[in-house]
């Protein structure tokens, strides 16, 4: 935000990350003014980014709590999420050319934002061929831990002036983990874990670690 | 009319204004036509020979894995006098379940006064005063149709699942049956009802016997009111002296009827039960002591009325014995015939028990086949039990000497074992019949693996064959090298005929092929395969064809496409994914709703992006992108201008949220049990919400059309004719055919004959959309129109509007030609699936025009997908009760050669049929003429026809593979074996549709034409 006020960048929702935003991100160094005025947003290359809360919560959420309790794990997941964007995510996320301090207006705002975003999702998850008018809490909560999978990538969002290109893979890893682990849904083992939507929010745990693993060297 | 005029006088002009009048050119043009000609008879003959190499896989295979049993022929003698009637009534109740006849308590949760405690006759108090009866749950084998039931009834053999097709035309029963034994021991057996008795029995049956049909489900009454008429005369009116019968046998229908028509919670069903226990009251006053009365059911039916399967509900039918003469049955403790949880643990008996129990109490020898064991029931003492016993181990033992059907030795051993026990001691001797019962079971499930090997062989190299002609070789080559498929397939055909059957006839090598038929068939496509790899090897080889394959998946849809394919064809691998395929296709297809929406809304980069425009725009890119962009200036420049970007994600919505919408639409399988709800009922489809829905169909979908149509401003001409005038007058006329079927279902006191009013409509519209708009089609009815804007002839300039795709609008007619058809064999809820899959198929081609992909992979697998979503959502699924028989009867009431069947084609293949005839639109649509040379046009509708092939061949390869892997399976005859079956017929289906109507009759046609208006 204050970057902003300082360079007087104009604001600019941009879903695409094009030819000429590309070229001009690798060509920085030649074109400082360029550079000042679209500047770089990318996630540091390290280990700091793997969010071992994730794999942890899957192992506690399978192995340890017997009831599949989904919104006791969604409470876990909100304040880990919390935590690892402001101790991990945040500190590697890199806008024109320096650290950003943790923004505690744009944090309450992404909250919100993905509380809102749960509807959409929703809506997605339903049209995926979840059940329509039943199990709709059920969806709801998944939709939800969807939603608080991505909270890091939205806030980043947020708070590099919606440079969605760059965080799109984050969502997409989330999407991806769902959707392979739909495959269990139908298998007749009858499994305490095969019911609707616990395959799902440990496909989304999955595929949101590998996303925060290896996005940021995509 | 009018417009009609103005379009063939439109048509003149734009001939004269555009065909150069030279006659140099007039000369390159016919002799380009004439090319073309030649080229698009040797694709249709190439084509031909790679369908039928299929056609012979499928057979080799079906061969192999539908099973037969070997029939012998001896009969039985008699040895010894027993037996306790001298004259019987049997009364088959066909699809009498269990629960129909037994007492039901109310209070339970699944308890329905439609079906449940309507036959008290079954359940009067046991052994009083007036006689004796024994009501069993009689379970039947799989598959539970009529005529297997009756052969197993009859023989007490064990029908094998091949009988299963040979329904519709049953022959005589050349094994040892009970009929027959009562005919050579002259008794007079008369019979009246089912017609499937005449096939089957009609030597051994006295000759005043009557025969109703049995097919038409639609007629409840005919046969019951026959056979109880028939009763009456012979019988219950008769004095009995007079009588001239010892077996009386009624087979009533009407039951099964109104399962089939409405299922069983329909108040028809409760009619039709109170009608036929009155019935068997009656009979059971009038029999004599000495007369045994048999009532039974020959299967049982599911929840929604139908049967064929083996699911619990089809294979429990009720069997009540009844006899004047007291404590005739000796009952079994009372806790045998518990009724608690519908009966669950209620005495069962097989139904082929019920031979011996019937030849012993008639004093008949036992059938020489028979392999059941008489009802412990019925023997009174301890002397019959022993006599019983020995007499049926006797009749086993000497079938099982003289088949010698038990080869392997461990098992002969074990039962060489029990015989000697069972010789001992009497009450052992059930443990043998149970043990040569299963290890028949076992042996009747041997398979012919060499037909089956080189079933699956010659499928694999067939869609090898397939994928290098129409997908790996150029189609510009393939163009050029038809001409040299086509004279060297036919000789290697002839060549390789003539070897192998001169080695069979002399060698009699290969020896599964038996006859000089498989031989032949075999010898074909050996010769199709070698005719095929001469050309392509002539001038490819394998590490080309290999690196080809690898570049073809290189670019980023091409892999989406084959990844799709593969999900769908691993389905096949597990019974939960073929189970439940209907929601598995319809997610793969909603997700690839989603890929091209996220290609529209973020436009990812793709390195193949340019390597596809040129693609897309032929061979002589320089010379074409020019006048492309003339007429394309939205849509020809990749990224996707903003306004493409838009279309393309309102398209991907369509297809998505329509997607969602149609697969809500199911008729589910009996295994999906409680996680699925069906919708596709009796009461839906004929409730008056779905019927107000079918009615605004009437103007709603021709107004899809019509928007789809606007997009390239094609919707002149012909057009608002077939679409506005003659689709909306098709769907009225079928809201009416639909809704008195309604009328006709819903009100209880409907006598309103309405059949020749309906006859008369169905045949209408049949008439209509297949012959009346085919032929109109072949005149030609172009989509466009000329706006001429000044009059005077120095500054003349005409616009023709719907220019740009005059290949796609004229097609699309066609296909709606036999949309109006399909619909019309569907029920009112399949319409409206049928109404969506319209906005699918249109978004879907528009899509893939958006996005540059009509050469794609990815296009005819979203079709091919699209298809099987809709064959699930218009009410069906891969099992054989599922399909729809009472569509047979809406074009004639009786079955008639091809009208019914081709109904039930149309009713069961419909998607299917659209699908392959719009395959060619991925070309077609929006594809302006003039652009493209006319073989171009025919080598990509081949290549792209030649992808949903693959498609379909890999779905067939893959239920090939899978259902041989588990031929042992518990499931494999109810879920495996009927997806094979299916995946064979849309292979067949797809490939006659494709060959006949898109290749050979449709596409050339009208490339010609438009060719011929708009060349230059």
């Amino acid at each position: 935000m204050s970057s902003r006020k300082r360079h007087g960048i104009k604001k600019t929702v941009s879903f695409s990350d094009d030819e000429a935003f590309l070229r001009r991100r690798s060509s920085k160094n030649e074109n400082k003014r360029m550079g000042l005025l679209n500047p770089p947003v990318y996630v540091r290359k390290t280990i700091g980014t793997v969010p071992i809360h994730l794999p942890g919560l899957t192992y506690y959420y399978l192995k340890i709590s017997n009831d599949f309790d989904t919104v006791r794990l969604l409470y876990m997941l909100i304040v880990t999420q919390l935590l690892f964007l402001v101790f991990q995510f945040n500190r590697n996320t890199i806008y024109g050319n320096k650290r950003l301090k943790i923004h505690f207006g744009s944090l309450a705002i992404s909250i919100v934002a993905c509380f809102l975003l749960t509807l959409p999702c929703m809506l997605l998850i339903v049209l995926m061929g979840a059940p329509f008018g039943m199990l709709l809490w059920e969806t709801w909560l998944l939709a939800a831990h969807c939603c608080f999978l991505a909270f890091p990538a939205v806030y980043s969002v947020f708070n590099c002036d919606f440079k969605v290109g760059v965080f799109k893979n984050y969502f997409l890893s989330i999407c991806i983990g769902c959707w392979v682990s739909c495959v269990v849904i139908p298998l007749d083992w009858d499994r305490p874990w095969q019911e609707w939507p616990i395959p799902l929010v440990v496909g989304g745990y999955l595929g949101a670690f590998v996303g925060y693993t290896i996005c940021s060297y995509v | 009319m009018s417009s009609m005029l103005d379009n063939a006088s439109d048509e003149a002009y734009v001939k004269r204004g555009m065909l150069s009048s030279s006659s140099e050119e007039k000369r390159l043009y016919k002799a380009r036509i004439q090319r073309f000609d030649s080229a698009h008879r040797h694709y249709i003959v190439l084509m031909g020979a790679l369908a039928v190499l299929q056609f012979i896989a499928i057979a080799f295979f079906t061969r192999g894995f539908l099973l037969t049993r070997n029939v012998l022929e001896n009969v039985a003698s008699v040895t010894e006098a027993y037996g306790k009637f001298d004259k019987c009534v049997i009364l088959i109740v066909d699809a009498l379940r269990f629960d129909f006849a037994a007492p039901v308590d109310p209070a339970d949760s699944s308890f329905n006064t439609n079906y449940h405690n309507n036959m008290p006759i079954f359940n009067m108090s046991w052994d009083s005063d007036t006689g004796s009866s024994l009501l069993l749950k009689f379970i039947a084998d799989p598959p539970t149709t009529t005529l297997q039931r009756l052969k197993g009834l009859t023989t007490g053999s064990l029908p094998t699942f091949i009988d299963a097709g040979s329904n519709f035309n049953g022959k005589v029963i050349e094994e040892d049956n009970f009929i027959k034994q009562l005919y050579l021991r002259d008794k007079r057996v008369l019979f009246a009802g089912d017609d499937t008795w005449q096939a089957l029995f009609e030597p051994f049956l006295s000759s005043q016997s009557e025969f109703h049909e049995s097919l038409n489900v639609w007629d409840l009454d005919t046969v019951d009111n026959g056979v109880i008429d028939f009763f009456e005369r012979k019988f219950l009116t008769v004095p009995q002296q007079e009588q001239e019968w010892d077996v009386l046998i009624g087979h009533m229908l009407g039951m099964d009827h109104v399962g089939h028509k409405y299922g069983p919670q329909h108040f028809t069903m409760k009619e039709k039960q109170l009608q036929v226990s009155d019935f068997i009251d009656d009979i059971r006053k009038t029999i004599d002591d000495n007369t045994l009365l048999i009532v039974m059911g020959d299967h049982g039916m599911d929840h929604t009325g139908n049967h064929g399967g083996d699911s619990k509900d089809e294979l429990e039918a009720a069997l009540w014995l009844y006899t004047k003469q007291t404590k005739a049955w000796n009952h079994l403790p009372e806790e045998q015939y518990s009724m608690d949880d519908l009966g669950l643990n209620y005495r069962e008996v097989n139904q082929i028990d019920l031979v011996p129990t019937f030849s012993l109490l008639m004093g008949l020898p036992i059938p020489f086949n028979n392999l059941g064991w008489p009802f412990d029931e019925i023997a009174t003492s301890e002397e019959e039990s022993q006599m019983y016993s020995r007499l049926t181990l006797e009749q086993l033992k000497s079938y099982k000497d003289t088949s010698g059907v038990i080869s392997n030795q461990h098992i002969n051993q074990r039962l060489s074992d029990l015989w000697v026990l069972a010789s001992n001691n009497y009450s052992k001797s059930a443990d043998y019949q149970k043990f040569f019962l299963e290890s028949c079971k076992d042996m009747w499930t041997r398979f012919d693996y060499w037909s089956i090997g080189s079933g699956i062989t010659l499928l694999a190299i067939s869609l090898l064959l397939l994928m290098s002609v129409t997908k790996l070789i150029p189609s510009i080559v393939v163009g050029q090298m038809v001409s040299e498929f086509v004279p060297s397939i036919i000789m290697m055909a002839l060549v390789s005929n003539v070897c192998f059957n001169g080695i069979f006839h002399v060698l009699h090598q290969p020896s599964f092929l038996e006859n000089w038929i498989w031989c032949s068939l075999f010898a074909t496509a050996v010769g199709i395969i070698i005719g095929c790899c001469i050309p392509i090897f002539d001038r490819y080889n394998l590490t080309w064809i290999l690196l080809k394959f690898l570049e073809e998946l290189s670019d980023y849809w091409s892999r989406i496409a084959a990844l799709l394919l593969t999900l769908h064809a691993i389905a096949f691998t597990s019974n939960s994914f073929t189970i439940w395929e209907d929601r598995i296709v319809c997610f793969l297809l909603t997700t690839l709703g989603m890929l091209t929406l996220n290609e529209f809304i973020f436009l990812p980069k793709r390195q193949s992006t340019t390597a596809l425009l040129s693609a897309a725009n032929g061979d002589k890119i320089p010379a074409s992108t020019e006048r492309l962009q003339a007429y394309r200036p939205h849509t020809e420049n990749l990224p996707l201008g903003r306004f493409a970007r838009l279309v393309g994600a309102y398209h991907s919505i369509v297809l998505i949220v329509c997607t969602r919408l149609s697969s809500m639409i199911t008729i589910c399988r009996e295994e999906q049990g409680d996680k699925c709800t069906a919708t596709f009922t009796l009461t839906n489809n004929y409730s008056v919400w779905c019927l107000l829905i079918c009615l605004l169909l009437v103007p709603f979908l021709p107004s899809c059309i019509q928007g789809y149509y606007n997009v390239c401003s094609s919707y002149q001409a012909a057009a608002p004719i077939w679409i506005g005038q003659f689709l909306k007058a098709v769907l009225l006329t079928n809201f009416i055919y639909w809704a008195l079927t309604a009328c006709e279902n819903r009100i209880p006191n409907w006598d309103w004959d309405l059949k020749i009013v309906k006859f008369t409509i169905s045949r209408m519209i049949v008439g209509f959309s297949l012959i009346a708009a085919n032929v109109g089609w072949m005149m030609g009815p172009l989509c466009v129109k000329i706006n001429v804007r000044n009059n005077d002839l120095k500054s003349q300039q005409a616009t023709i509007l719907g220019y740009t795709n005059a290949y796609g609008s004229q097609y699309f007619l066609l296909v709606i030609n036999f949309l109006m058809c399909i619909i019309l064999f569907n029920k009112p809820l399949a319409q409206v699936s049928l109404f969506l899959m319209c906005n699918q198929l249109l978004s879907i081609l528009e899509i893939f025009d958006l996005l540059k992909m009509k050469e794609n992979l990815i296009g005819p697998v979203a079709m091919g997908l699209l298809a099987h979503q809709q064959f699930f959502s218009t009410g069906h699924q891969a099992t054989i009760p599922s399909v729809q028989w009472d569509m047979g009867f809406i074009l004639t009431e009786r079955i008639t050669f091809p009208f019914t069947h081709l109904s039930i084609v149309m009713n069961t293949f419909g998607p299917h049929i659209l699908v392959a005839l719009s395959v060619a639109l991925l070309t077609l649509w929006k594809q302006a003429p003039s652009v493209l040379k006319p073989q171009t046009i025919l080598a990509r509708i081949v290549s792209n026809c030649g992808m949903l092939l693959i498609y379909n061949t890999v779905l067939c390869l893959s239920t090939f593979a899978w259902v041989t892997h588990f031929r042992r399976h518990l499931m494999v005859w109810k879920i495996f074996c009927p997806r094979f079956i299916l995946a064979s017929l849309c292979l067949i289906v797809t490939h006659v549709v494709i060959i006949f109507i898109t290749i050979a009759f449709s596409s050339a046609r009208l490339i010609k034409q438009i060719n011929n208006i708009f060349w230059k």
